[in-house]
């Protein structure tokens, strides 16, 4: 465990322009001793000069923090930044709450939140607009620490897709009791702590979203992707654990994609020879799950030459395909999403430093490569990566009215767009032919293929038509897997045999 | 032989290199049951990451990392100290919260210095990498 509870820090900016500066902080860079008398005032100055002009012409820090870039300040931070290291400079409520005055849980949060700010030399942290979170997804231990002594929280949290082990146990998954007291009480503690039960990978679809430019904190690195590149939020990528800490104390570190001069896209994609006309949502996986893959680190990307307004649906399953072979948690769509009208907009005027071509060969790799199987036999059929829309519902429905399927099918949705499909027949029509829906991740805890929740019932071969789920349920559920179109995906839930071709690219 | 790096995640540890030239994700290229990577057709395919001192470009992939770093590490099936090219936020974030000691931005090249099966001293609180031999 790292949790410092007597770690002090300087309330300093640290010079991030010193080439000597380029190594770790140093054991002196905490001690309380090298803050003579003369770094205090100091402290206390830039502290009071801040937190002053900030209160006097009502702005946010941030902008301060522009203002104190420019070359006019620069003399100044020199010295003012002398012998700093620490670089996150706290609020006083943000002292506040790493002096513990809220409790443990926010004292922890916080002590984690400013060693990861520092480790990326973060200046501020920026209030959320609202925080998303995973309670299921996060080791108790870990959501007892950072709750604890927590109360209401003045902003939203939401939360991602949860576990049902009361559904999975009458689904006669043998082990899903070892997952039921745990989930319990996590939950009950989500609850007290008034936060929304939303549970889905795909909250907008709630219409719960973030408005462009909004700074939001969320774990789930889909949550990230389609916020940020969709609707233009500010959305930084950060774990599922770190945003926890996120939502526990209403701030998150001001770096990386949350400064406006970080979303321009570094990396473009072109597409050669060929024709997007006829492709479904899961052409556009393979292409995300191929870019990801070749744009290094979390750089910001953008695609050039699709149709303008690309159908929510393709551009969702592109942008949410990247950081599953990568990190890209800004993907941006010229003439469709709303940071790129033009592709120069996107680019910020400048020349990309990498330009990524995409043709028919690259395609049919990336399909193979998401196929990984010997036999064609199917068990499992996995919908709803990231969590289905009420279209896609009713896709599904309309392709299985009326028939009995062989294999296990799972559709991820959040409980409003199930509640709507009931409303509209088709999730009666599903179930009725042996689809389930749950609120649940169809991925990485997708109960049937899990060995540690379906037991001796595991099914060991799945097909989906989303790439993101073929890569988890290959790698964590550790079963055979099968890349192909919705239609294809289907017809194998009904013939429990794979009948699902390599698309032949125009 | 001693490389500087920039401290991502405090503390100090050794052991026997293992080196990929690519990115990491610890939801999905590592077992937190075996500590092994589990992925079909990956260059580390089969190979143990538990306790040792792994080298690699940067991380990737989903923002449970740091969910499956806690497992890895409860299950004491994490690595003993990681060194990358340049870190990010989930990898970062995995490191803190469970306390492995990283360091990022090396200045020299740990791809032609590091050989698999090295025994590596890394100090990630000082900021340095050692390369002791096999």
């Amino acid at each position: 465990m790292c949790f410092s509870q007597t770690r002090k820090r300087p309330w300093h900016l640290k010079s991030t322009s010193n080439p000597d500066r380029a190594g770790p902080l140093q054991k002196k860079d905490f001690g309380d001793n090298e803050l003579g008398s003369s770094g205090l005032s100091s402290c206390m100055h830039q502290s009071f000069v801040l937190v002053s002009i900030s209160a006097l012409i009502n702005c946010h820090p941030e902008l301060l923090i522009r203002i104190f870039e420019t070359p006019f300040f620069y003399i100044y931070r020199q010295n003012w930044n002398e012998e700093r290291s620490v670089t996150v400079q706290l609020t006083d409520e943000e002292k506040r709450m790493e002096a513990g005055e809220y409790g443990p849980g926010t004292q922890r949060a916080m002590e984690l939140l400013v060693k990861y700010g520092d480790s990326f030399e973060a200046k501020l942290f920026a209030p959320i607009s609202y925080g998303h979170i995973s309670y299921d997804f996060c080791p108790e231990e870990f959501w007892n620490l950072m709750t604890e002594g927590v109360g209401k929280t003045l902003h939203r949290v939401t939360t991602h897709p949860s576990y049902s082990p009361e559904v999975w146990k009458k689904w006669g998954l043998s082990l899903a009791d070892n997952w039921a007291d745990e989930h319990q009480r996590k939950l009950k503690r989500f609850l007290e702590l008034g936060w929304l039960r939303t549970e889905t990978c795909a909250e907008y679809l709630l219409g719960i979203m973030p408005r462009k430019g909004d700074i939001v904190s969320m774990g789930g690195s889909c949550m990230q992707v389609a916020n940020n590149s969709l609707f233009g939020a500010r959305v930084d990528r950060i774990g599922v654990l770190m945003s926890l800490a996120a939502a526990v104390c209403g701030r998150t570190p001001l770096m990386g994609l949350l400064l406006p001069e970080n979303r321009y896209a570094s990396h473009m994609v072109e597409l050669e020879d060929l024709d997007v006309s006829e492709w479904t949502i899961t052409h556009y996986h393979c292409l995300g799950y191929y870019i990801g893959d070749q744009v290094p680190g979390f750089k910001p990307v953008v695609l050039n030459g699709l149709p303008r307004n690309l159908p929510f649906d393709f551009a969702r399953a592109l942008v949410i395909s990247m950081p599953t072979s990568g990190s890209v948690t800004l993907g941006h769509i010229v003439g469709t999403t709303p940071e790129a009208p033009t592709l120069e907009a996107a680019l910020g005027g400048k020349q990309p430093e990498q330009v990524i071509r995409v043709g028919k060969g690259e395609m049919t790799r990336t399909w193979e490569r998401l196929n990984v199987w010997d036999d064609d036999v199917v068990e499992h059929v996995a919908f709803g990566c990231p969590h289905a829309t009420i279209d896609e519902i009713g896709r599904i429905a309309s392709l299985v009215e009326g028939k009995k399927l062989k294999s296990s099918m799972l559709i991820g949705s959040s409980a409003p767009v199930e509640a709507l499909a009931r409303r509209q027949g088709w999730a009666d029509i599903i179930e009725k032919a042996g689809g389930h829906f749950q609120p649940v991740c169809p991925s990485i805890t997708n109960p049937f293929t899990r060995p540690d929740i379906a037991g001796e019932n595991q099914a060991r071969s799945a097909a989906t038509d989303s790439a993101r789920s073929a890569h988890y349920l290959a790698t964590v559920s550790g079963v055979k897997v099968f890349f192909g179109t919705e239609e294809e995906c289907v017809n194998s839930a009904i013939s429990g045999k794979w009948k699902g071709e390599i698309p032949r690219w125009k | 032989m001693e490389i500087r790096a920039h401290m991502v995640s405090a503390g100090k540890a050794e052991g026997e290199a293992v080196v990929y030239k690519g990115p990491f994700s610890f939801l999905g290229d590592l077992d937190p049951a075996t500590g092994k990577v589990p992925v079909p057709r990956h260059k580390l395919e089969g190979q143990v990451l538990a306790n040792k001192v792994f080298v690699f470009t940067t991380g990737k992939g989903s923002s449970g990392g740091d969910f499956a770093a806690w497992i890895a590490k409860k299950n004491g099936n994490a690595p003993a100290a990681m060194i990358c090219l340049e870190s990010e936020p989930v990898l970062s974030g995995a490191v803190i919260v469970t306390g492995i000691p990283t360091v990022d931005k090396p200045d020299k090249d740990v791809f032609e210095l590091i050989q698999p099966g090295d025994h590596v001293k890394v100090d990630a609180t000082k900021g340095t990498i050692e390369v002791v031999g096999k």
